[in-house]
């Protein structure tokens, strides 16, 4: 039976390996034989998945420690090493002109150029002069014609802009119109329901038929197959969270399509 | 065989325009780029731009990828490589003053460089940032830094900065070295500055 002890002793090395690995410390603080001896006796120990799993990630962990072993190495025997604390202290020795006059001697600057060809220039002045003017370009509102003066309700009502009875009143007022046609607990189709004399107010309708659905007054179903769309009034209004995800069905009421079903009629 | 050397200088004045003028973000081209325009010969054409570059003091030279320029560079590090036309000999004092670098930066900048390449290639920011404000005040040092980050000498990950492409393009990091730690780098051509009188 795994003892904690055990897993104890692999996570200190993992803890040893992601350290170094961080910091940049010395890897052969990691003494890799040590802790691979220590892999392999307690391998057999293992029972459950997550000891398999806590071996296989401290065998990960050592391998990167001897790849880091071997780069300092390389490192250390390449001509570039120098001890890291003889350069600080000689770095805080040298006044401003000796390091400047370090980097004069060890800059070769890249030279680059930048270019305009002859194409490009006749390109911009081609560009420049198909380019309206700014007042041109930007947009203006068309300017009020004739005297402001006050609306009257009666003139609001007769624009059909608002109506005398409240919104909530006549969605409901709709809604209980939904019941009354599609029947308790059935579904109508949904053009049936929207359809009026006239296209403009079937639009209305299909206006507040949206206030129904999304308000929770009605569901709307649609058969993909038959590429039919139906309205199942809901028996109570179902409260609607605006913090879930919604999704946006779009419908055409397209004027060919009520009229159709019109001569249908 | 007239035909061969007007070929080859055509691709020379190619590669010329190749390397001088700066398409992508940072200068230089990619050594595939070289191979597709030049040829698979392209470096003979590098090394025959060369000689004529060395006429005016300049040079072609390559940035590997990673840390080590290797011994025998493959065909594919050498796509991968970055080639620059640098300036061959160091600076005069008046060449580096005309150059508008501020002395206090040129010293940040070598500072921040050493210390980086003593770090085995990287460091991490607060501890350059400690090193450079015992001597310049705090707003210079991170202004310093961020300027060369911007400029390509450094880069920074995670709060750890790196040497960038263009330390590794522009500065002899080995000669630096020896220098910041008193030895004489290897002696290369210095220009001499120019003489009021000549005899």
């Amino acid at each position: 039976m795994t003892s904690s002890r055990e897993r104890d002793r692999l996570l200190r090395i993992i803890s040893l390996c992601v350290a170094i690995e961080r910091k940049g410390g010395n890897p052969f603080e990691v003494e890799v034989k040590e802790a691979l001896e220590t892999l392999r006796r307690y391998l057999p120990h293992w029972k459950a998945l997550e000891d398999f799993a806590l071996d296989a990630e401290t065998l990960n962990r050592i391998s990167s420690i001897v790849g880091l072993q071997g780069n300092w190495i390389k490192h250390r025997s390449s001509t570039l090493f120098v001890d890291p604390l003889l350069i600080e202290l000689k770095i805080k020795m040298l006044d401003p002109d000796k390091l400047v006059e370090i980097f004069r001697r060890t800059w070769h600057p890249v030279v680059e150029m930048d270019r305009l060809s002859a194409k490009r220039i006749a390109e911009a002045v081609d560009y420049w002069n198909h380019l309206s003017p700014l007042e041109d370009r930007l947009m203006k509102l068309p300017e009020a014609t004739g005297a402001l003066d006050l609306a009257s309700l009666e003139d609001l009502v007769k624009a059909r802009l608002i109506s005398e009875e409240s919104f909530t009143a006549l969605l409901r007022s709709f809604w209980l119109e939904l019941k009354a046609q599609a029947g308790d607990g059935e579904r109508i189709p949904y053009w049936d329901f929207i359809y009026a004399p006239s296209y403009e107010d079937t639009v209305v309708r299909a206006y507040l038929t949206s206030f129904l659905v999304t308000y929770g007054f009605a569901a709307m179903e649609v058969d993909p197959l038959e590429e039919a769309t139906f309205l199942r009034p809901r028996p109570e209004p179902r409260e609607v969270s605006f913090t879930e995800q919604t999704i946006s069905f779009p419908i055409s009421i397209d004027y060919e399509r009520w009229k159709a079903q019109a001569e249908g009629r | 065989m007239a035909d061969d050397v007007s070929a080859y200088v055509r691709r020379v004045k190619r590669a010329a325009k190749i390397l001088f003028y700066r398409r992508h973000r940072q200068p230089g081209v990619k050594g595939w780029e070289l191979r597709r325009a030049l040829g698979k010969e392209y470096l003979t054409v590098i090394d025959l731009l060369n000689q004529q570059l060395a006429n005016v003091g300049l040079e072609v030279s390559t940035v590997f990828e990673g840390a080590e320029r290797p011994d025998t560079p493959t065909s594919e590090q050498l796509d991968r490589a970055r080639f620059y036309v640098t300036v061959k000999e160091p600076l005069t004092a008046a060449d580096l003053v005309l150059s508008g670098w501020r002395v206090d930066d040129v010293a940040a900048l070598v500072v921040t460089v050493s210390y980086i390449i003593s770090k085995q290639g990287k460091a991490a920011r607060r501890d350059i940032e400690q090193l450079l404000r015992e001597k310049f005040p705090k707003w210079r040092v991170e202004r310093s830094l961020n300027r060369y980050i911007r400029q390509g000498y450094l880069s920074e990950v995670d709060d750890v900065l790196y040497l960038d492409w263009r330390a590794r393009a522009e500065i002899d990091q080995k000669s630096l070295i020896r220098l910041v730690i008193g030895g004489e780098a290897t002696p290369a051509s210095e220009p001499s500055e120019p003489s009021a009188a000549s005899p």
